[in-house]
């Protein structure tokens, strides 16, 4: 097997079957501050035994992943992606940077769930972007940052469900998305330790800023953890409903008989202003499921099709 | 002459058709419904989608009906040359199928309209005009999308291959502003695909097919489309 990419906390190889596909080989090392560290008999396989059974789950419930199938451990085995150059992080608890960037105390527990994004550079030790600045300076799409958040927020949902059967709480998580060949885009990470963190009881599950000399103490607890999320029940979390919404336009330079009216009212009514109004349609689609590129692809298709004429109409989607 | 009247969720005028088409000798027509798909056009020899409302309108008039397994049915007899004719809704169920060009939009008064109009003939041969070239013929509309719209290459390329049979007119026959009853472009009342087999039209010729409704020039066209199938 052609060794791809040798990181710190996994190695990839080429799978020799396919192409477009690799081999995700999980290593005992852990990665602290950015830096290899050390490594720990055991943690490979913890590792492929979480991510093994959460993007499993997350499969199962929808989430288009670039995981395929678990090999012998700990190996897996994914659809080869070229990963974005930015990371996707989702918070439910304030913790460490984002407490010290916003004075929000350790453990708050934040309203809704918070997207953000970190631009992968070790250079610049992975700092904070905002959406804004990735699309000004054109590393990512702003469709397809969009895309990233909503899906993210899924997984989310999905993550703190399951966890939430053995009273445990997600308080962050970070991914990576990548493209496939087909154009697919796609989580394309691991689930473990290593990007997410869990809390019980109001602190940190396993909180090992120091590790040195506690390796044993430390394979234990993540052991049990593992063991918990591989006994929870995927079947009791219900599907969240996603929503699509598409709006279709008048095209520019044709006439709007129904605004020219609602116009002339508008005036009439006092509301001198309206200099003219366009009026549109909105179509709010529900889904049982996660959003995908492919259902994407399917609406743009319908929206051609069906939900708006071409000729005289436009049409935009939007969701999340 | 085997001719399928179309009838889909929400048309109203297919009794209206059947009649009509009964006066005509050779006509034999047969009412499908929409839902027997593709097996009830396997007789057909010419095909006409009656107004209404398919499918209450909904969305835009004819989008839903367009889509159906047996406008995929109608695509192909008109690829085979058979004679097609759309009148009112089923000129935009034609329009949103891609078998004729354009869009039907909201009438520019934004009203439903229903009179009569007088159309002008245009002076080109085709299957559904024969001896109606350039006549003035009276027929009843009655819809409230017939504000015909296509790009300005279409335009050209339908006036150029002589594919607009009607235009809406004065009783003199004089093409004008005010005759026009619901902004379509360029006075346009109906339009002939490229092919010359399919004919789309606002007006209702079914409506007009006994003196006493007063005017038989709708029935002028059924036969010629009549005619047509051979």
């Amino acid at each position: 097997m052609d060794l791809i990419h040798d990181g710190k906390t996994r190695k990839v190889h080429q799978d020799p079957e396919s192409a477009d596909r690799e081999i995700v080989e999980f290593t005992d090392s852990i990665a602290l501050d950015d830096e290899k560290a050390e490594s720990i008999t055991g943690k490979a396989e913890l590792v492929y035994r979480m991510t093994d059974f959460l993007l499993g789950y997350l499969e199962g419930k929808g989430v288009d992943t670039h995981f395929i199938r678990s090999l012998e451990s700990p190996k897996i085995l994914v659809r080869k992606v070229d990963i974005y150059p930015v990371l996707v992080v989702c918070r439910n608890i304030a913790t460490k940077s984002f407490c010290l960037r916003s004075g929000v105390d350790e453990g708050t527990v934040l309203e809704k769930p918070l997207v953000e994004f970190f631009l992968i550079s070790d250079r610049l030790h992975n700092p904070l972007i905002t959406e804004r600045a990735i699309e000004t300076i054109g590393l990512v799409k702003d469709e397809i940052l969009h895309f990233m958040r909503a899906v993210t927020l899924s997984v989310n949902y999905y993550l703190v469900e399951l966890l939430k059967q053995q009273s445990l709480v997600l308080a962050d998580f970070r991914l990576e998305f990548g493209i496939t060949k087909a154009g697919h885009i796609v989580v394309a990470d691991e689930l473990s330790l290593d990007n997410m963190s869990i809390w019980d009881k109001g602190a940190p599950y396993m909180n090992f800023d120091e590790i040195k000399g506690k390796e044993e103490e430390f394979i234990q607890a993540y052991g049990k953890l593992v063991d918990l999320i591989t006994r929870t029940k995927p079947e009791e979390v219900s599907n969240r409903n996603e929503i699509l919404q598409v709006i279709v336009k008048p095209k520019d330079g044709i006439r709007n008989p129904p605004g020219e009216v609602t116009k002339k009212m508008l005036v009439r009514m006092g509301f001198g202003d309206a200099e003219d109004v366009r009026v549109g349609k909105v179509f709010n689609i529900i889904l049982r499921r996660p959003i995908t590129s492919e259902i994407l692809h399917q609406l743009n298709i319908m929206n051609i099709k069906l939900l708006s004429n071409p000729i005289s109409e436009k049409h935009e989607v939007s969701y999340g | 002459m085997s001719i399928a009247v179309i009838r889909f969720p929400g048309t109203n005028n297919d009794d209206d058709v059947m009649r009509a088409l009964r006066q005509i000798p050779a006509a034999k027509p047969y009412l499908v419904p929409s839902r027997k798909g593709l097996a009830g056009l396997q007789d057909a020899e010419g095909i006409i989608i009656p107004g209404g409302f398919s499918y209450g309108d909904y969305m835009r008039a004819g989008a839903v009906a367009a889509m159906e397994v047996i406008s995929a049915g109608i695509r192909d007899l008109a690829e085979d040359g058979k004679p097609v004719l759309g009148i009112s809704n089923g000129f935009q169920i034609l329009a949103e199928a891609g078998l004729l060009p354009g869009a039907l939009l909201p009438n520019v008064s934004a009203r439903f309209i229903c009179r009569w109009v007088y159309l002008r003939v245009s002076d080109q041969p085709s299957i559904f005009t024969e001896n109606l070239e350039n006549a003035v013929i009276r027929l009843p509309i009655a819809h409230a999308e017939g504000n015909y719209f296509c790009s300005e290459d279409y335009l050209i390329a339908l006036e150029g291959e002589k594919r607009i049979p009607f235009k809406y007119c004065n009783a003199q026959g004089e093409i004008t502003e005010d005759s026009n009853p619901n902004g379509s472009i360029e006075n346009i009342a109906g339009v002939i695909n490229q092919k010359g087999n399919v004919l789309g039209m606002m007006s209702h010729p079914e409506r007009a097919t006994r003196q006493i409704l007063g005017s038989t020039d709708g029935l002028e066209i059924l036969e010629n489309f009549v005619r047509a199938i051979r």
